[in-house]
Order: structure tokens, then C-alpha cells, then sequence
């Protein structure tokens, strides 16, 4: 289980990689959200495997509401271009 | 049932990189969104129901995060390849 761990957080470094080069704002965004995703499950895991629910908390909640400041970002960006 | 567990979270691992891959290539934005957001959200639901036969006991948590995980990047999916495209001009239609 723990080398899962081990490569879900190398799965981490490709949209941080992607976040990283010299992009348009739209891969950064699509970056960002691969980026979110990935964290929130894998503090899931991670609470199954410490059996500590707080951080399981925390990741469901970055679920649920995470998403939706993305959206408004896209929406303000798609609104704010020419 | 742990080894199908297991199996389910080394599957959803795979789908994170075969999802995450492309978004270093130099495809089109729009396909690159679409395989990103298939495979990440395929991917993290099955590592949550590989979690969710691992530790029965915190369902409803685990069930939460998975319905939050298949709605709300569904639609974010769908909102970022909107906003991607060029708004049509005033008038044009």
C-alpha cells in the first residue's frame, strides 16, 4: 500500500511539471485542477492508511468546495478576454 | 477482499498517469482536457472504491467524497473546455 502511496505522489509531479513551464493560463488551469484532485484522493488514502479521519475530513471537503473556485477563475478568465 | 482492494487503487494509479501524460505533449488543448479529465476522474474513483472495500466502516465519508469526485470535476471538465474557446463576436451569428 504504501508503494501506491509512493507512486500516486510521482503521478503528483506531472501536472506540477506541466504547472511549472512556460504556458497559457488554460494549461495552468487544467494543471492546477489535475493537481487538486490528486491531493484530495490521495489524503484519502493516506486516512486509510493512518486510520486518522481529520485529514480524510479535509480531503472530502477540498472535494466538494475545491472545484468550484476553479470554476469561477475560468469563468472570470472567460469573461476578461477580448 | 484486501488484494481486490489492492488491485482496484493499482488500476486507478494507472489511469492517473495515462491521464496526466499527455498534458506534456503538444496535442490540442481540447483533447488533452478530455483524457485528463476521464482518466483522473476514473482513476480517483476507483482508488476510492478500492478505499471503500478496504475500510468498510468509514463509508459514508468515502461515499461523499466519491459522489463530490464524479460530479463536480464532471463539471469542471465541461466548464474549462467552455471558457477555453474564443467567446463568438457580438452580432456574428
Amino acid at each position: 500500500m504504501i508503494a501506491l502511496v509512493y507512486g500516486m505522489v510521482l503521478a503528483l509531479l506531472i501536472p506540477i511539471a506541466v504547472a511549472c513551464r512556460r504556458t497559457d493560463v488554460w494549461h495552468l488551469l487544467a494543471g492546477f485542477t489535475s493537481l487538486s484532485t490528486k491531493v484530495a484522493v490521495l489524503m484519502l488514502v493516506v486516512s486509510v492508511v493512518r486510520d486518522d479521519w481529520m485529514i480524510g475530513l479535509v480531503g472530502v471537503i477540498i472535494l466538494s468546495v475545491g472545484n468550484a473556485g476553479l470554476m469561477l477563475l475560468a469563468n472570470l478568465l472567460w469573461g476578461s478576454e477580448p | 477482499m484486501n488484494l481486490l482492494s489492492l488491485l482496484l487503487i493499482a488500476l486507478g494509479l494507472v489511469f492517473w498517469f495515462w491521464g496526466s501524460w499527455p498534458l506534456l505533449g503538444s496535442d490540442s488543448y481540447l483533447s488533452k482536457l478530455h483524457s485528463l479529465s476521464v482518466a483522473d476522474n476514473l482513476g480517483s474513483a476507483l482508488i476510492l472504491v478500492g478505499l471503500l472495500l478496504k475500510l468498510p466502516r468509514e463509508w459514508p465519508l468515502l461515499t461523499m467524497a466519491l459522489l463530490m469526485l464524479v460530479i463536480w470535476n464532471t463539471i469542471l471538465g465541461y466548464v474549462l473546455a467552455a471558457c477555453s474557446q474564443p467567446r463568438p463576436r457580438r452580432g456574428s451569428q
